[in-house]
């Protein structure tokens, strides 16, 4: 009787023990991979992409975890330094395939995005990239899906409300001579054509570090503008240091990813800056999209970095995490994959966006939400205009 | 011509920052018969250490980029002591010591100072202009320091007993210990020389250009070219080529385009390569 007694009260503890514990540490644990660069002149986009899926992620916890058929999972996040190139993102898929993970946001860039899609495939994993290449998904890797919108859905409208503005009628696009450059600055290139301003595309050898003969080489063009597409930010920033030095006083153009903060510390300050645009990947001045910042200063403890991928990232990260509730498995990619294309596209933070990509890809498995325009005038942040991509295809 | 002048400059100036990072490269493979693959590790902490005394500890510039290269020096003379010494006649053991050491060094300062570049702007601002040439004047100052050291290094080198022991010691070491020179305390010094040339390189040059965990790479790259090209182990020749280097790839990059350009500068060093297979002042065989 005594040790009857004994064996109850143990009983209860455990019990009472469990039943304070969060629900999801009773049952599983969803795994959710990053691939992008965190280190090098592009870390500014890896880090983004991180910290936006890492803040989806406790936010979910948070919220008791990721419903998969009966059971509450904590998610939790494994990255890997693709270092920008296609081999490292080729090994961080593999790598994640032996962590067991099959659900991947990223890759960032397009080097990364041409390595990864055939590894990922062939490991059964769904990858989310951000690439701007004109081959960032298709048919052929139906797990494979894109996070915001191309180059051809914006650039026009963009460039068009660039000349506008500035009375640009000539223009020196540069961007680095790979895929990851090249994709995005020739779209750039005819966007500005189409405007009948004055075109040169000019590119460099991926890893420079000393810009002042490609600096030269623009100077002597005397451009009114000059583009820096899809450079990453510290290469866009160096450039922008050495051109300044130079004696370049015209209108700087960033339609590419996101490198604005690194632009604009390269100029010396916002009121250094006679004329900028540049594309914002959300349209930072929406209300809802400026509390994602309260947001993830109040659940991560820190300030969030300060790069748009944040949103795509953390839309995406939303998306596949209701995705797996939908599909009721996080072990079978291809499950969750056709779940995803079966859910609208929203967020609670990005707003109403479309599915698009059937025009550009042939599958309609690009998020896409509205982006913003940002100006900077003689020396004045004009703010950041908001452009509505629901039109694209 | 304004433009053909500036380039010639910028040429000239990649010319002098290649040649100080390839004099320690090529000393210690012509004095220790190393290739020192942490070379770009050196320049990189060479950069941070600068980067430390100026921005965070508040000290000048100037006397940040001499405690970088003294850093760096002290660094290397006790890596050479402690890591390369005993190993230093087995050339994969210490291409392994020094590539791991290597990565060891970047990963310290991704560690310490994060991923993403230094804010670590050159204190001097603007350009000397005239006419349509410029030259900004941290590209000029950074161009007279550079060619100042590479005539100290060469005092050094030719006109000291210092420097001639350590040429000795290159030329032919097993001579060199006969007149009593002793490895033990030149190689060490050899090896803080030229790590402190590259953390000097770094502290000067990353303030124009960037400053990140991973810029030693392309550094260690253009070394390596330079130096084959110069011929491994001669002081000459790598000076010679860094020029040769700085200017091809300063005219070919502003007339033929980025891309083009680097072409253009690989098919150079390999049609010198072609016909001199051991670069251009290299002795047929490191005797040392």
């Amino acid at each position: 009787m005594n040790s009857l007694s004994k064996y109850g009260f143990r009983s209860a503890l455990l019990t009472s023990l469990l039943a304070a514990l969060p629900a999801w540490a009773q049952n599983c644990e969803t795994k959710i991979g990053v691939l992008g660069p965190l280190s090098g002149g592009a870390a500014a986009w890896g880090l983004a992409m991180k910290g936006g899926v890492e803040f989806a992620a406790a936010q979910s916890n948070e919220a008791g975890g990721v419903q998969i058929g009966n059971r509450k999972c904590k998610v939790t996040v494994l990255n890997y330094d693709t270092k920008y190139t296609a081999d490292g993102a080729a090994a961080g898929a593999n790598f994640l395939a032996g962590e067991n993970v099959k659900l991947i946001i990223g890759p960032v860039g397009s080097p990364e995005a041409t390595g990864v899609k055939p590894v990922a495939n062939r490991n059964g994993q769904l990858t989310f990239n951000s690439s701007f290449a004109k081959d960032a998904i298709g048919t052929q890797f139906p797990n494979a899906f894109h996070q915001l919108a191309g180059p051809s859905a914006w650039s026009p409208a963009l460039v068009k409300a660039a000349k506008e503005r500035f009375k640009i009628t000539s223009v020196v696009v540069v961007a680095p001579n790979d895929q990851g450059g090249t994709d995005v600055a020739s779209v750039n290139a005819d966007s500005y054509k189409a405007q009948a301003i004055k075109t040169t595309e000019e590119y460099y050898q991926r890893g420079t570090t000393n810009f002042a003969p490609i600096v030269t080489r623009i100077m002597n063009l005397k451009p009114d503008a000059v583009d820096t597409a899809s450079s990453p930010p510290g290469d866009a920033g160096t450039m922008v240091k050495q051109l300044l030095e130079a004696g370049f006083t015209g209108i700087i153009g960033r339609l590419g990813g996101p490198g604005t903060p690194e632009i604009i510390k390269a100029a010396g300050g916002v009121e250094k800056i006679k004329g900028f645009y540049w594309l914002e990947l959300v349209a930072t001045e929406d209300p809802a999209v400026k509390s994602m910042l309260v947001d993830y200063q109040k659940v991560m403890k820190v300030p969030a970095p300060d790069n748009t991928l944040l949103y795509t990232a953390a839309a995406a990260t939303r998306m596949v995490l209701k995705a797996i509730t939908a599909a009721g498995t996080d072990a079978d990619a291809t499950k969750v994959a056709a779940a995803l294309r079966g859910l609208p596209a929203e967020d609670p933070y990005l707003g109403k966006g479309v599915w698009a990509g059937k025009a550009s890809f042939g599958l309609a498995q690009e998020l896409v939400f509205p982006v913003g325009m940002g100006l900077v005038a003689d020396g004045k942040h004009l703010g950041v205009s908001r452009l509505d991509l629901s039109g694209t295809k | 011509m304004e433009s053909f002048v500036s380039t010639g400059v910028i040429g000239l100036s990649l010319g002098t920052q290649y040649a100080l990072l390839s004099l320690g490269f090529t000393l210690i493979f012509g004095i220790l018969g190393v290739i020192n693959f942490s070379h770009g590790g050196f320049y990189v902490l060479g950069g941070y250490v600068a980067y430390s005394f100026s921005h965070l500890a508040g000290v000048p510039f100037a006397i940040a980029v001499l405690l970088a290269a003294l850093a760096c020096a002290v660094l290397g003379y006790f890596v050479e002591l402690l890591l390369v010494e005993r190993h230093v006649n087995d050339h994969l053991t210490t291409m392994m010591i020094t590539l791991g050491l290597y990565l060891i060094m970047t990963t310290g300062t991704l560690v310490v100072f994060g991923p993403e570049p230094a804010e670590f702007p050159f204190p001097v601002s603007g350009s000397f202009r005239a006419g349509g040439f410029f030259v900004p004047y941290s590209n000029l100052i950074v161009l007279g320091v550079c060619m100042l050291v590479i005539a100290v290094v060469y005092l050094l080198m030719y006109k000291t007993r210092f420097g001639i022991a350590l040429r000795a010691m290159a030329d032919d070491r097993e001579v060199a210990i006969a007149q009593g020179l002793r490895p033990a305390q030149m190689f060490p010094m050899a090896f803080a020389l030229a790590t402190g040339l590259a953390g000097l390189t770094g502290a000067l040059v990353t303030p124009i250009l960037a400053l990140e965990p991973h810029v030693g790479e392309s550094v260690l790259a253009k070394s390596f070219m330079v130096v084959i090209l110069g011929g491994l182990g001669s002081i000459g020749g790598a000076t010679i080529a860094a020029f040769i280097v700085g200017i091809v790839e300063a005219y070919s990059s502003v007339y033929l385009g980025g891309s083009k350009g680097a072409l253009t500068l690989f098919i150079l060093v390999l049609a010198i390569l072609v016909v001199r297979p051991n670069g251009l002042m290299g002795s047929e065989a490191r005797k040392a």
